[in-house]
């Protein structure tokens, strides 16, 4: 990652243009990236490629946002029930983008640890939002099988939900971050600092 | 006063060694036409960058030199200002469509309410660049569904309603069709009718032939002539800065056709036809 | 292509009601039900979010995004139904599968309240222009720059879509593997996903331009080229709901 120069601090709220424009483009990442999984059934969902890309590129701040702002479009468009995890993928971003800073996603093995990170997180923010609006389930077969396997079995209904959430959230969290580092490798140089705003200009 | 005065001008883009423009002078006087020529990369979109300030406020970089528009100095001033004086216009039609608007109509008013002009006056510079760019037929149809020739136009519209002095092209027309290209030329040789100083980057040598008052060459980033089209296409060494003279000169040449006052070959046909008094 | 909208163009109450009004409507709708446990007031909330779908003429609009939920749905009624910690009374036996009483009064709960937060999300989105939403938020102070972004996404993703339909047939033309194990499956993922992050942030960083030189940074006084509307009753109307919601936190805290 560029570590030269006097780089702005990552909480800086002075968002750029560049930057503003580069929400509406990781959505649309991330809403292909779940087509494309589905169109190759591959058992993962990959729709957040977008919002951790962003992150990598522009910082927490608009990670956090394009995550937020991803669910409320898709509430507010296709499934209002996604809205409710606008917490989960604003979560991601922010916590992507705090690692990438940090410089968490240099290499294959960071990528996968940070990966790890981000879903762990998700499903610690997830739970909560599972129980309290749907007494703990997900909607995702699997998950709840493994859910209603926990609570027969007398696991305590948050431990049965933070479940659920893992086998659904860490093996994708880990594959999202490890495929968007793989395309942020690819990307030419002059994509990878136009969205951090604040420039430097030098006098010659 | 010059409307563009261009000192010593120096510019080289971020996590670069290159410099992008090296040392350019020159100045544009108020309603001229100006056509930037020069092969790939050597510094054509650049130096229309540096015209509207998006070098070095948009992209930072290493700068040096003075570059003023309409008495604003670039480098001391914010893109909100410079782009209350000069208009951008680029490649790519449908980049240049903000996406928020849903029909052209909106999508022209998009810069009036960043700027806060008043809602009547809106309309009334709407309709006139409507009718301007020859665009009042598809005012009310979704930006996207639309040609790119047609895009490209609500994409100048939407610049010219912000009243620029200064209206840039960067390659406006080269993602178009030929009829889509033709629309184009057609509406910005209106604009500079209407008094408009236009600064247009363009690869169509025989467009920039038609309509420059004057043609400036750049190569690898240093200024290498800006002068009258007929000066710059009769050079003997044009195709060593990677450009190739317009059929109509190349025809001169081997006819030997000239000015018999300048001795420089004309760049149009009609600038043939006149050498041979057919006018 | 079209941009990406459930709204259905129609006159009814519902449609000239304000914006702002309706998003309130969702607010405290959903509040209330998550707010009571009594199942008669939230069949009520329900009950008149689906009243309002059929005064606003979308009531059909609504079912297919239900249907989306529906596994959802069935997931709370069985898991609860079966499985709820606190199953003690039989409620009816089906074969060998009991029902209890407590899981499937929790499953009643959950899922009336997923129905109402969907309907009332469907007050909202099936009967409000998107720019009209997002155009009320900013007058009254929400940021434009937001504003720009929720707008965007709306047009942007159809036309991405669109390319994605290019890239896929030039993939699968070049012979691509969309059938084969999963490692083969999971390679072909790459060249699909690039072109389209490539082409996305050239257009991004070319949008941002444009943006920039249309005074998209101006921090001046905006004006708008639509004139505001007046909505009839709409103080009343936030009144009644506000109301409504203080009166079951109320509620709830007395009882």
């Amino acid at each position: 990652m560029n570590n030269k120069g006097n780089r702005r601090s990552m909480w800086s709220l002075n968002l750029s243009t560049a930057a503003i424009a580069l929400i509406p483009a990781a959505i649309g990442i991330n809403y292909l990236g779940k087509l494309f999984a589905g169109l190759l059934r591959l058992p993962l969902w990959l729709d957040s490629i977008g919002t951790v890309l962003a992150s990598i590129l522009a910082g927490p701040v608009i990670g956090a946002l394009a995550g937020i702002i991803n669910n409320v479009i898709f509430g507010l468009t296709a499934d209002p029930i996604s809205t409710v995890y606008a917490v989960t993928s604003g979560a991601i971003g922010l916590v992507t983008g705090i690692m990438a800073y940090k410089g968490w996603v240099s290499s294959i093995k960071t990528a996968a640890i940070t990966g790890l990170v981000v879903g762990l997180v998700a499903a610690v923010v997830s739970t909560p939002l599972n129980i309290l609006f749907w007494g703990g389930q997900t909607g995702n077969v699997w998950g709840d099988a493994f859910f209603a396997y926990l609570i027969n079995n007398n696991v305590p209904l948050w431990l049965a939900s933070f479940g659920n959430s893992i086998i659904v959230d860490v093996p994708d969290k880990i594959a999202t971050v490890l495929i968007s580092y793989f395309i942020f490798k690819a990307l030419p140089n002059n994509f990878k600092n136009i969205f951090r705003g604040g420039h430097e200009i030098e006098e010659l | 006063m010059s409307i563009i005065q261009v000192q010593e001008l120096k510019y080289r883009y971020p996590d670069t060694e290159r410099l992008a423009l090296d040392n350019v002078s020159f100045e544009i006087e108020q309603g001229e036409f100006i056509g930037i020529v020069g092969r790939n990369k050597s510094g054509k979109s650049t130096l229309c960058y540096a015209l509207a300030g998006l070098a070095p406020h948009f992209f930072g970089g290493g700068y040096g030199g003075k570059v003023v528009v309409n008495g604003l100095e670039i480098r001391a001033s914010e893109i909100e200002e410079i782009t209350s004086d000069v208009g951008l216009v680029f490649e790519n039609p449908f980049s240049q469509m903000t996406g928020s608007k849903f029909t052209v109509f909106e999508e022209i008013a998009f810069g009036l309410e960043n700027k806060g002009i008043d809602r009547t006056e809106m309309v009334q510079r709407i309709e006139e660049s409507l009718f301007l760019l020859d665009i009042e037929e598809i005012k009310n149809k979704n930006p996207f569904s639309l040609s790119g020739g047609q895009m490209q136009r609500v994409a100048i519209a939407s610049v010219i309603a912000m009243k620029p002095n200064v209206l840039i092209l960067d390659e406006p027309t080269s993602q178009l069709d030929p009829q889509g290209s033709e629309d184009v030329f057609r509406v910005v040789e209106n604009l500079a009718k209407e008094g408009i100083t236009i600064v247009m980057a363009e690869h169509k040598i025989e467009k920039v032939a038609q309509y420059s008052d004057r043609v400036l060459l750049l190569d690898d980033g240093k200024l290498v002539d800006i002068n009258t089209p007929e000066h710059i296409f009769s050079r003997d060494d044009l195709e060593t800065h990677g450009i190739l003279a317009p059929a109509a000169t190349r025809i001169a040449q081997a006819l030997d056709i000239r000015d018999p006052l300048t001795g420089l070959y004309p760049v149009t046909l009609a600038g043939i036809q006149r050498q041979r008094g057919e006018i | 292509m079209g941009a990406m909208t459930l709204y259905v163009k129609q006159r009814s109450p519902v449609h000239s009601m304000d914006p702002l009004t309706k998003i309130l409507y969702v607010i405290v709708s959903i509040a209330v039900t998550y707010i009571l446990r009594e199942l008669w007031a939230i069949a009520a909330m329900t009950a008149v979010t689906f009243l309002l779908l059929v005064i606003g003429k979308v009531f059909r609009k609504i079912i297919p995004v239900l249907g989306l939920s529906l596994l959802l749905i069935v997931s709370i009624i069985v898991v609860q139904g079966f499985f709820n910690p606190e199953n003690e009374t039989v409620l009816f036996e089906l074969g060998f599968l009991t029902f209890y009483e407590e899981g499937m009064r929790a499953a009643a709960l959950f899922t009336l309240r997923i129905l109402n937060m969907i309907g009332s999300f469907g007050v909202l989105i099936l009967t409000t222009k998107p720019d009209d939403l997002v155009e009320s938020l900013i007058k009254r102070g929400f940021s434009p720059r937001f504003g720009y972004i929720l707008l965007s996404v709306l047009q942007l993703i159809p036309q991405m879509s669109a390319t994605m339909g290019k890239i896929t047939d030039a993939q699968r033309s070049r012979g691509m593997e969309t059938d084969g194990n999963l490692w083969v499956r999971t390679k072909a993922f790459f060249p699909l996903i690039v072109p389209v992050v490539l082409n996305s942030l050239n257009e991004t960083r070319e949008r941002a331009i444009a943006l920039e030189v249309r005074g998209f940074s101006s921090k001046g006084k905006r004006t708008f080229l639509n004139v505001t509307e007046d909505y009839p009753y709409r103080h009343v109307i936030r009144g009644v709901l506000l109301a409504v919601l203080i009166g079951a936190i109320v509620w709830r805290v007395w009882t």
